[in-house]
């Protein structure tokens, strides 16, 4: 729908990324290559997905079978992998924590932080967020630069791309803080952190399930938008606490 | 006062990489602009050019005929760039300084008002930007010039020598994403390994040139971007900063009494650039930075040479002959590779001041340089990219990104000129190829049902 649409459409999307990165990430560049790594690491998950899914694609479905199973499977099992994922990122993270620690010693500088560490685990999860927009939004999004705007069936209330941009702002807010989450469960071995992360990836995931019906996208978006309002919130308490204990100590 | 004093190595770590890698974004960044704008309107007729001498894609061919010219155009351009390569070494063997220095200059010139004038011109056509043509041509005729006088005199500020070198790559790899799609990837594939064995086979060209230019220790006349760190945020006193790889400062010194003073000569007043890579804003404001060497109780102190250094000789020729080059690391001489082997692994020794000769101690401190053909051919690879989706452009740019990343490491292991193109380019490619086969009917099959996860 022109230009302006267009960028619009990108920036709502992505608009908070890019003022968290200009804000904190592109003052340290150590955060920048996180943030880079960690969008790698998500593409190539994308990539092994796409692998193992290319087969089955695109799902035969009548108008009168249901399509849910096949994609509800397909998210399900993206869902698990992306997270178990998640697990081998906080173990590379672990190894980096501790040759920085060993560098810092060197150059007789103070350790990591408590702020460092959730710094990176941000960053890390920017990268997740910026890697999903990227690859579930902006590339469609190129037709939206043209003259004219495109509605999908099942939503025909707001052009598809505005869908798409407020369903990948949900989902880039529910990555970036549940990775600190995460980060922080794993550090502290708090069960309840640990779990909840992969249990709000998978509810979000499942909610898009919703939009397959026709006019879903009503209760699905804003359902989405809680999940991702739950997360900032739990992320926030968590820091709070964090940051308030290794102060009292 | 302490350096860095209670601030934490994460406000410092990584910022020789971030500064090669941002120019490189920035470079692919405004081709792909260039590219998305410009496709439609530039004719796809084809462009006879060096890179398709022998064979001119059209549709129709069949594949194997489309693979089959595509190799000869790449075996014909890789060839024609080795033979350049060759006269210059030759040419450089014998001294012809002054003269490669002029034809650098030339070819900047050329490069920007030949080749850079055309894509101005189809920029204002395409928004249609009301201007005449003697401004144009006044404008372009002054930026060409400024180029020319940047690319090797030293009095210009290195900011505005940076933009220019990222400005002659963004010319010429947007005239390189002219070139037919099966003629640009095995190209580019060639290029890369062209470069491995130019670089590292003991009978390269461009092997050959650096053992040259490090034994004659002179700075080779070619087009190099120079990465040099911005100072440290927390500079203490007049002394500055520390980053990771060392802090090289040099104030002002009075260095009379010294035996092992070396004097250096700040960057921006002579043509060998070399340690003052990193430089405190105090110090490239003074003529001469002197750098004192201590031998006696610090025995890491080790003696600096001034004219150590291995630039990447990448050839500024003809845009379309711009040969090879590989990403090059300064190193100093045997008497200090124990300042290598410090400054590789990048540890920060602590500074310390002697107040009464006002020495400073040189730690490494080591710019980055990349040369001008490997920003050329990232480029390019992500413009060829982007004229098929935006997911490959994010990608490619991935990968070329984590390649040169590799590179950097590597180069930080093994201190010697590196080829940056071949690990770039492969993971480029295969990137490219696994996400235009294999993710986009995965991904755009579940977003366009609003799907995602």
């Amino acid at each position: 729908m022109t230009v302006a649409a267009g960028i619009g459409y990108a920036l709502l999307a992505l608009g908070p990324s890019l003022s968290l990165f200009v804000a904190v990430i592109s003052q340290k560049p150590f955060l920048i290559l996180t943030v880079l790594s960690s969008t790698l690491l998500w593409l190539m998950s994308l990539i092994v997905l796409a692998g193992v899914w290319r087969a089955f694609l695109p799902f035969k479905t009548t108008p009168s079978s249901s399509a849910w199973l096949p994609y509800s499977i397909l998210i399900l099992s993206s869902v698990v992998f992306q997270e178990g994922l998640r697990v081998l990122f906080w173990r590379i993270y672990k190894k980096l924590e501790d040759i920085l620690d060993a560098f810092a010693d060197r150059v007789s500088k103070p350790r990591l932080f408590l702020t460092d560490k959730m710094q990176i685990a941000l960053a890390g999860g920017m990268g997740h967020g910026v890697a999903h927009a990227v690859f579930f939004c902006l590339s469609l999004l190129t037709p939206a630069f043209g003259p004219a705007t495109f509605y999908v069936e099942k939503c025909s209330q707001m052009p598809f791309f505005l869908v798409s941009s407020m369903i990948a702002l949900a989902f880039v807010t529910i990555h970036t803080f549940s990775m600190v989450i995460a980060f922080n469960g794993y550090a502290e071995g708090n069960r309840v952190d640990q779990l909840i992360v992969p249990v709000v990836h998978l509810v979000a995931g499942m909610l898009t399930l919703v939009n397959l019906a026709s006019g879903g996208c009503i209760i699905g978006i804003p359902l989405l938008y809680c999940m991702a309002l739950f997360t900032l919130l739990h992320c926030g308490k968590m820091v709070w606490k964090r940051l308030a204990d290794s102060q009292n100590r | 006062m302490e350096d860095g004093g209670g601030g934490s190595i994460l406000e410092s770590i990584g910022s020789e990489i971030i500064g090669v890698m941002s120019p490189v974004s920035i470079c692919m960044f405004l081709v792909v602009l260039l590219v998305y704008s410009l496709t439609n309107t530039s004719a796809s007729s084809a462009v006879r050019t060096a890179a398709n001498l022998v064979y001119l894609e059209s549709p129709t061919d069949t594949p194997a005929e489309k693979l089959e010219g595509a190799l000869l155009n790449a075996l014909v351009f890789v060839i024609l760039i080795a033979f350049v390569t060759f006269v210059l070494v030759l040419l450089y063997y014998y001294r012809c300084t002054s003269f490669l220095k002029h034809y650098t200059r030339f070819s900047a010139f050329f490069v920007l008002s030949f080749m850079g004038g055309p894509i101005f011109l189809t920029i204002i056509q395409h928004f249609n930007i009301p201007v005449d043509s003697v401004t144009c041509f006044i404008l372009l005729f002054n930026f060409s010039i400024l180029g020319v006088l940047s690319v090797f005199s030293n009095g210009v500020p290195i900011l505005i020598r940076q933009s220019y070198m990222v400005a002659l790559g963004i010319v010429v790899a947007a005239w390189f994403t002219r070139l037919p799609e099966w003629t640009t990837w095995v190209l580019l594939v060639a290029l890369a390994l062209y470069d491995l064995v130019a670089v590292l086979a003991p009978g390269g060209p461009l092997k050959i040139l650096v053992e040259l230019a490090s034994r004659r220790e002179e700075e080779l006349p070619a087009l190099v971007y120079e990465a040099r760190p911005t100072t440290n945020a927390n500079i203490s006193g007049s002394r500055g900063g520390s980053t990771l790889a060392g802090l090289l400062v040099a104030g002002m010194s009075q260095n009379d009494g010294s035996d092992h003073g070396v004097e250096l000569q700040a960057v921006s007043a002579s043509p060998r650039t070399n340690i003052g890579n990193y430089e405190n804003e105090i110090a490239s404001e003074s003529g001469h930075m002197v750098i004192n060497m201590d031998n006696d109780d610090e025995e890491e102190v080790e003696v600096v040479r001034e004219d150590q250094e291995e630039n990447s000789p990448l050839m500024a020729g003809n845009s379309r002959e711009r040969s090879r080059s590989p990403m090059m690391y300064e190193s100093t001489d045997n008497s200090s590779r124990r300042l290598n082997e410090v400054a590789v692994a990048e540890m920060m020794r602590p500074r310390r001041e002697r107040d009464g000769d006002e020495m400073i101690e040189v730690m490494n401190g080591r710019g980055i340089k990349l040369g001008l053909g490997d920003f050329v051919f990232y480029s390019v690879l992500v413009g060829r990219a982007a004229m098929y989706d935006l997911m490959t452009v994010y990608a490619c740019y991935l990968a070329i990104i984590s390649g040169l990343g590799c590179t950097l490491i590597l180069l930080a292991v093994c201190r010697h000129a590196l080829p940056a193109l071949p690990i770039s380019i492969a993971l480029g490619v295969i990137f490219y190829f696994l996400t235009r086969l294999l993710m986009e009917p995965f991904v755009v099959g579940t977003s366009s049902n609003l799907m995602m996860f």
